[in-house]
């Protein structure tokens, strides 16, 4: 049997043998720190062992895959435009737009004309996602939470198929609109593949986003990335 | 960072926009400059909270309609900071 090294290891959650959205960010982080990264995520289970508090863990991951995304990335900008609010909110209109990867089931988006891809095959494909144009899934506010189906080669689903109010939350902005805290949320929310490409996305689904939204009378927007 | 240009975009087009954002994220989504930004102590993938902490879930949407209301320019952030509890309905 081959050794393996850790570098060869960490490489293994990133869309290799190990695949695990969740732990990809160990690809980013030295060896050393990997090493550090399960020595004290094996100590801390000791403790929970003993006590059964989780949070931790929680809190052990967290840090590590913030360590693992540090830096500012491809984008990085100056300044941003400003749009003043004119009015208070429970007067205004408000959309959901996520990149998330929801679409309701019967409406699958099936990116490169594959019928029901799977999670993994999405996983599989990602560097292919990445230079695709986005597409916008249109999801009532009221689709039962069995009629909503996630899909996404960058992130793990799993949280959101338990609960799409994870990153999705068409729940609790009914909630908010119910109780009067916003004017109104409208329906259809939307969603779409993060990863994609930027260029394609900035340069021509944008402008027809843009339209469609202010067609809609939108006021604000909540946008969640993941 | 989709979602980032999204934001700018349309805040450019004059729509109001907040982003909701794992903080894991942190120093990518505050190199953007996004107009409103609220990051959340949450592991990738659930940004709102754990699944079913529908309380958890309501106060990160209420923190950020509190920048909608109370932000003055762009580049405004706010930091959620809450434990994330599986379960906790």
């Amino acid at each position: 049997m081959t050794e393996e090294t850790i570098s060869q290891f960490k490489k293994s959650f990133n869309y290799g043998s190990r695949s695990d959205m969740n732990y990809k960010f160990l690809n980013e982080l030295s060896d050393e720190a990997v090493a550090t990264f399960l020595q004290e995520l094996l100590w801390k289970l000791g403790d929970t062992l003993d006590d059964g508090d989780l949070e931790r863990i929680f809190k052990h991951i967290y840090q590590y895959q913030q360590k693992g995304y540090a830096g500012s990335g491809r984008f990085s900008y100056a300044a941003s435009a400003f749009t003043k609010i004119e009015r208070p909110k429970n007067e205004m209109r408000f959309a959901l737009i996520a990149s998330t990867g929801h679409f309701v089931r019967g409406q699958d988006p099936k990116p490169f004309g594959v019928e029901d891809m799977s999670q993994n095959q999405a996983e599989e494909r990602i560097t292919e996602f990445l230079r695709l144009e986005p597409e916008l899934s249109s999801i009532p506010t009221n689709t039962p939470p069995d009629q909503l189906m996630v899909r996404h080669g960058g992130y793990d689903v799993r949280g959101a198929i338990k609960d799409h109010n994870v990153n999705f939350p068409i729940d609790r902005l009914n909630e908010l609109a119910a109780e009067g805290l916003i004017g109104e949320f409208s329906s259809p929310a939307y969603s779409f593949v993060g990863a994609c490409s930027q260029m394609r996305l900035q340069n021509h689904a944008l402008p027809r986003w843009i339209e469609k939204i202010h067609s809609e009378l939108i006021d604000g927007l909540i946008l969640v990335p993941v | 960072m989709s979602v980032g240009h999204v934001a700018r975009a349309m805040e450019d087009s004059g729509i109001a926009t907040v982003v909701i954002a794992s903080g894991v994220f942190s120093d990518r989504m505050t190199a953007m400059h996004l107009p409103r930004l609220v990051l959340t102590d949450f592991p990738m993938g659930r940004p709102l909270g754990a699944p079913n902490d529908n309380k958890t879930q309501r106060e990160v949407l209420l923190a950020a309609l509190d920048l909608i209301d109370h932000a003055k320019q762009g580049g405004s952030i706010q930091i959620f900071n809450g434990n994330y509890r599986p379960g906790n309905e």
